[in-house]
């Protein structure tokens, strides 16, 4: 076992503990939590089968749904911003991303413009707490609810998904 | 084929996505209370918005023959109105113990064991549970579930549903079951063979439930078997109404039944 893999196994571990123990209590103005275990799916390695990739974001999913009960809505949010990450990656990273290439996730995202790095954090967290709250409330009549909810809450995601981001990369080198 | 295995193979991430998503919902569904509630009722609504509108085209061909059921019955009614006149006038109205509501079935089913009608009144229109259910001709069934709009009707061509019916010059009664073969015959259970019965004589429902009111018509006999073990007759029942094409019905509100049934408890 490389120490790519056990990082991955690390990760899934540690957000997973992170984002159900702690910031789904966070309760900004009462609702809004920030979604920390983003983070597993943005800085989940390029290089890894994509099946891999789609499984194992369902069961990391899944498994947040056992901490807020709600089963099925984490695990779909997460299967789909793992489906399109790669047509996200090459709409923010432009030609310069190339998944069999040499580099790494981390190298597109420590040298990528600011611009960049905050457009690709924000598309990902956009279309999962858009999936996820309307899964959540599953009403079309609650549209306007759900689209206000999803631009509040992504701030904030983005807020520390970047820090955290920051942190695991930093801590990297 | 080998074409097909071979799309397949270049679009595996696709179809591990789809699968994956697909079981994510399902699992939603299937787990979550709310979301299921929410499903059927969008799938309920559905289903009896079509079923509404092709009896509104049925209806639209049976018009004629509608109008001159109607008609007869208007006479019919005229008929006892005029002949019982006084008798209303005087202390009837005061006791009046059955209450009839119109209402039209929208979806009729005969090919089951178990089958069930759907009419177009709801708890809107003060349809409740266990109220009776009968046509001009004869008894349709028992309501057993109420919505807004809507309401089931288990049907007596249901092996569920067991009636209280009597014979109707002997007074001997019998509970009225289907055994799910022909929709036209009814069988009678648990006539004691000490009864009078003859070929021809006609059931009417017996009185002993708090559903329907005494003598509705539902059919005449039509084979008796005796069988030499058993104290009991087999009485096979030709039913008057037919099933298969009833369309406009009454429902019976028995505004005695709390009142009955509080008394049964006690004696039970």
């Amino acid at each position: 076992m490389n120490t790519l893999n056990i990082n991955i196994i690390i990760r899934f571990f540690l957000l997973v503990l992170v984002q159900g123990l702690v910031f789904n209590k966070f309760d900004l103005f009462g609702i809004y939590d920030p979604y920390v275990s983003l983070v597993f799916v943005l800085v989940f390695p390029i290089k890894i089968n994509r099946i891999l990739f789609l499984i194992i974001s369902f069961f990391f999913g899944l498994t947040l749904d056992y901490f807020t009960n709600s089963l099925g809505v984490n695990a779909a949010a997460f299967t789909i911003i793992a489906f399109i990450k790669p047509y996200i990656m090459s709409f923010v990273f432009g030609n310069f991303y190339n998944p069999h290439g040499v580099k790494m996730i981390k190298h597109y995202i420590m040298e990528s413009t600011i611009y960049q790095k905050i457009l690709y954090i924000l598309l990902i967290i956009l279309i999962h707490h858009f999936v996820m709250f309307s899964l959540e409330s599953f009403a079309i009549d609650q549209l306007a609810i759900i689209i206000k909810k999803t631009i509040y809450n992504s701030f904030l995601s983005l807020i520390f998904c970047f820090t955290f981001i920051y942190l695991l990369v930093q801590n990297e080198r | 084929m080998q074409r097909i295995i071979d799309s397949i193979l270049s679009n595996k991430d696709v179809l591990v996505f789809i699968i994956l998503l697909l079981f994510s919902l399902y699992l939603l569904v299937d787990s979550n209370h709310y979301h299921q509630s929410k499903l059927n009722n969008l799938s309920n609504n559905f289903v009896k918005g079509v079923f509404k509108e092709s009896s509104y085209i049925k209806e639209y061909f049976n018009l004629k023959n509608e109008n001159k059921k109607l008609v007869e019955e208007n006479l019919n009614l005229k008929n006892i109105f005029y002949s019982s006149q006084e008798i209303l006038n005087d202390s009837i109205l005061i006791s009046q113990k059955y209450f009839f509501s119109s209402a039209k079935i929208i979806s009729n089913n005969f090919s089951f064991s178990k089958n069930y009608l759907m009419i177009d009144k709801g708890t809107k229109h003060g349809i409740k549970k266990e109220m009776g259910v009968a046509s001009k001709n004869g008894i349709i069934g028992i309501i057993v579930d109420v919505t807004e709009n809507y309401s089931s009707v288990m049907s007596i061509l249901n092996i569920n549903s067991k009636i209280n019916a009597k014979i109707n010059n002997s007074l001997h009664f019998g509970t009225l079951e289907w055994i799910g073969t022909n929709p036209n015959i009814l069988n009678l259970n648990d006539v004691p063979k000490i009864a009078n019965v003859k070929i021809g004589d006609s059931i009417v429902t017996g009185g002993m439930s708090t559903i329907f009111p005494e003598n509705i018509n539902i059919g005449v006999v039509f084979k008796i078997d005796s069988i030499s073990a058993s104290n009991y007759y087999k009485i096979k029942v030709k039913l008057t109404n037919d099933m298969t094409s009833a369309r406009n019905v009454y429902v019976i509100n028995n505004k005695h039944k709390k009142e009955m049934e509080s008394l049964k408890f006690f004696s039970n």
